[in-house]
């Protein structure tokens, strides 16, 4: 039945065909008759042709061809062959930052289970400011992102020092400010060569500097006396307050210099500057001036006026029409 | 009401309280039992106790014994951490565990694509149907659930063909950028630009990094390199007059949002492969691969797929760099180079 399909006598008819045309090179090829092979070689048959027509290296006879000249690699290598972008973020914009991103992040994966601690704990750094670090990149950095490569920053840092890999601090240092003003402690102030401490203070529009040295307890503010300067005993006070809490007023003798604002900023002042200056010559006393009050800063100023206010925050009185 | 309820409710809790029975106890026993607990004045006694070396201020300073105090630490730590890997031999052994970065790590190469591994990569899973882009018809299998079907076997065939253009193009050193900047889709686009030696954007592309190059790249550092990517800090100088690049090939992962960047491409006949979803539009990029781009696996499944076949094509270019072929026409840099062109012509 299936000869009866006209498709299947086209197959048959082909697959009977298909050997036929090989079987004339056969005897030609086949190892069973190597006499006729070798006199076939001697002669140009079409058969030999068409073996040097393929052009296999193989089958060239040796001679015909000549090898190509040796390869200069010095010169091959020496020359350009691309430009190419330094960074694989060049098409970011910010390829450095974004180095730094995947080079911090890449650590933080690698080290994440190293034991940390508290952030409070962890050794102060003073981290470049993102004005610093753009200059330092020389690219226009992002706020938003600059921070949140701190935040991986932070983390690294909270590594446990005694743990932390060579390479995490070396990646860390590359965002301290240089200098790195947090890790070095400021030198603790002297007495100068005539015994004298020196002091500085603020408050309000006024600034202070006072000298103390050790006395019977005279004041001389501006060249004047305290009662002179300050005819308030309030103001006489605040101004000593230092000395008194400490039970030191007949001990030192105190020279100030104040200048700016009134009188009670000016007192007050005096306050601070003489509070600091006392803290050179007796440290010790810190606690109980700090409970007084005394070397505790006062930020406070007077509060801009605004359009639209009769004062800082007065408004004008509500009229209806 | 309420405090009936009350009642009841405490009632029942006091009764199983066992109450009565302690009272009974103490009628029960003539001698009470008083806790007898001799007060011993605490006597600091003298004994040598093992000094324990506290790390003071200026031990730390000293760098030695600071040294010496991390030495014990690191040793420590390494101790509990070798604690814990030999206990952890113990008890049931988990095999076959599912780690979600291994498809990133090590992506399969182009040739081990199969239907079953994009099934289980979920990138057949399209949109809701009514969210679909018509150019997608013929790249949809079915609905199920409301969802569009993408063909698995029309995924396959293209991120082939995909796979393709990205070898062909590192074999002749372009340069590749690979671009997702969905969330999460970071990892993959570096690994995938890590693997082709190409290039990666996975925040914002910066429009007009293509069409106006030179102000938003042009502070960008460049290099020129010889056929096997050694820099030649001698040509530098000739850089400078120089526009910025431009990429040779574009991955996009998300073409739905990045349609300013498919734009410069366009613009400056840069070709383009995008994953297009059933919601995207297919002809905004030059080789679609139909799928999902709304799967992370999916996404770091085709992104790994491409850049397997750039580390292939670019393993091809170092061959024939050492056979001392060059593959494609190098760059004119100027005077010293037009004595060496035809050389690199003869060789290409």
């Amino acid at each position: 039945m299936a000869w009866s399909s006209s498709n299947c006598v086209v197959h048959a008819m082909q697959s009977i065909r298909s050997p036929t045309v090989l079987r004339a090179l056969l005897p030609q090829q086949s190892a069973a008759r190597p006499n006729i092979l070798r006199k076939v070689s001697l002669l140009p048959t079409p058969l030999q042709q068409r073996t040097n027509v393929r052009n296999y290296a193989t089958e060239l006879q040796p001679g015909e061809v000549q090898a190509a000249a040796e390869i200069d690699f010095e010169q091959f290598k020496a020359r350009p062959a691309r430009i190419v972008p330094v960074s694989p973020s060049y098409f970011s914009g910010i390829p450095k930052f974004y180095d730094h991103l995947l080079q911090i992040e890449r650590l933080l994966a690698q080290h994440t289970t190293l034991p940390t601690v508290p952030p409070s704990e962890a050794p102060r750094r003073a981290w470049m400011k993102i004005a610093q670090f753009r200059e330092h990149l020389g690219e226009e950095v992002p706020t938003k992102k600059y921070m949140g490569l701190l935040k991986v920053v932070y983390r690294l840092n909270c590594i446990d020092p005694k743990l932390l890999p060579a390479e995490v601090d070396a990646a860390l240092q590359e965002f301290v400010r240089p200098g790195n003003p947090l890790g070095e402690k400021p030198k603790p102030r002297e007495l100068d060569g005539m015994g004298r401490a020196r002091g500085k203070g603020k408050r309000k529009e006024s600034h202070a500097v006072v000298y103390l040295v050790e006395g019977e307890g005279e004041v001389l503010v501006n060249g004047k006396t305290l009662n002179e300067v300050f005819p308030r005993v309030h103001d006489r006070e605040s101004a000593t307050w230092a000395l008194r809490c400490s039970a030191r007023l007949d001990k030192y003798n105190v020279f100030a210099r104040v200048k700016g604002g009134g009188t009670t900023g000016q007192a007050e002042a005096i306050t601070l500057a003489l509070a600091r200056a006392l803290m050179i010559h007796e440290p010790g006393l810190k606690p109980i001036l700090r409970k007084a009050g005394v070397i505790t800063v006062d930020p406070r100023r007077v509060e801009r006026k605004k359009p639209g206010h009769m004062k800082a925050r007065k408004m004008p009185t509500w009229v209806k029409r | 009401m309420i405090v009936r309820q009350l009642y009841s409710r405490q009632g029942r809790q006091l009764l199983s309280v066992n109450r009565q029975a302690s009272i009974l106890r103490r009628f029960q026993s003539t001698e009470t039992q008083t806790p007898t607990t001799t007060v011993e004045t605490a006597v600091k006694v003298e004994t040598e106790e093992p000094v324990i070396p506290v790390p003071t201020e200026s031990a730390l300073d000293n760098s030695t014994s600071s040294d010496s105090i991390r030495l014990a630490a690191t040793e420590a730590f390494s101790r509990q951490r070798q604690n814990v890997k030999n206990f952890k031999k113990l008890g049931s052994v988990v095999r076959n565990k599912y780690w979600p970065d291994a498809l990133i790590e090590n992506p399969p190469l182009p040739s081990q694509i199969t239907l079953e591994l994009l099934l289980a990569n979920q990138t057949h899973l399209g949109h809701s149907t009514s969210r679909w882009n018509p150019s997608n018809s013929q790249y949809i299998f079915g609905i199920r659930d409301g969802i569009h079907i993408i063909s698995l076997e029309l995924t396959a065939a293209y991120l082939r063909r995909a796979a393709k253009v990205v070898e062909e193009v590192a074999a002749l050193g372009g340069l590749i950028l690979f671009v997702g900047t969905r969330q999460g889709q970071k990892h993959a686009v570096v690994r995938a630009a890590e693997l082709t030696g190409g290039y990666h954007v996975f925040d914002r592309w910066i429009p007009g990094s293509l069409t106006n190059g030179n102000e938003i790249l042009g502070s960008c550092d460049r290099k020129v390199v010889n056929a096997f990517d050694e820099e030649l800090p001698e040509w530098a100088e000739r850089l400078e007059s120089r526009g910025s690049l431009k990429p040779d090939l574009v991955v996009c992962l998300n073409p739905l949002e990045s349609t300013v960047l498919l734009h410069e491409c366009g613009l400056n006949n840069v070709p383009t492969i995008g994953i297009i979803d059933t919601d995207a539009d297919s002809t905004k990029v030059t080789y679609p691969i139909p799928a999902n781009d709304d799967s992370l696996r999916s996404v770091s499944l085709i992104a790994g797929v491409l850049g397997r076949a750039g580390e292939a094509g670019q393993r091809r270019r170092f061959e024939s760099a050492k056979r001392g072929v060059l593959g494609y026409r190098s760059v004119s840099l100027g005077k010293k180079d037009v004595a060496e062109r035809p050389e690199s012509e003869d060789a290409a």
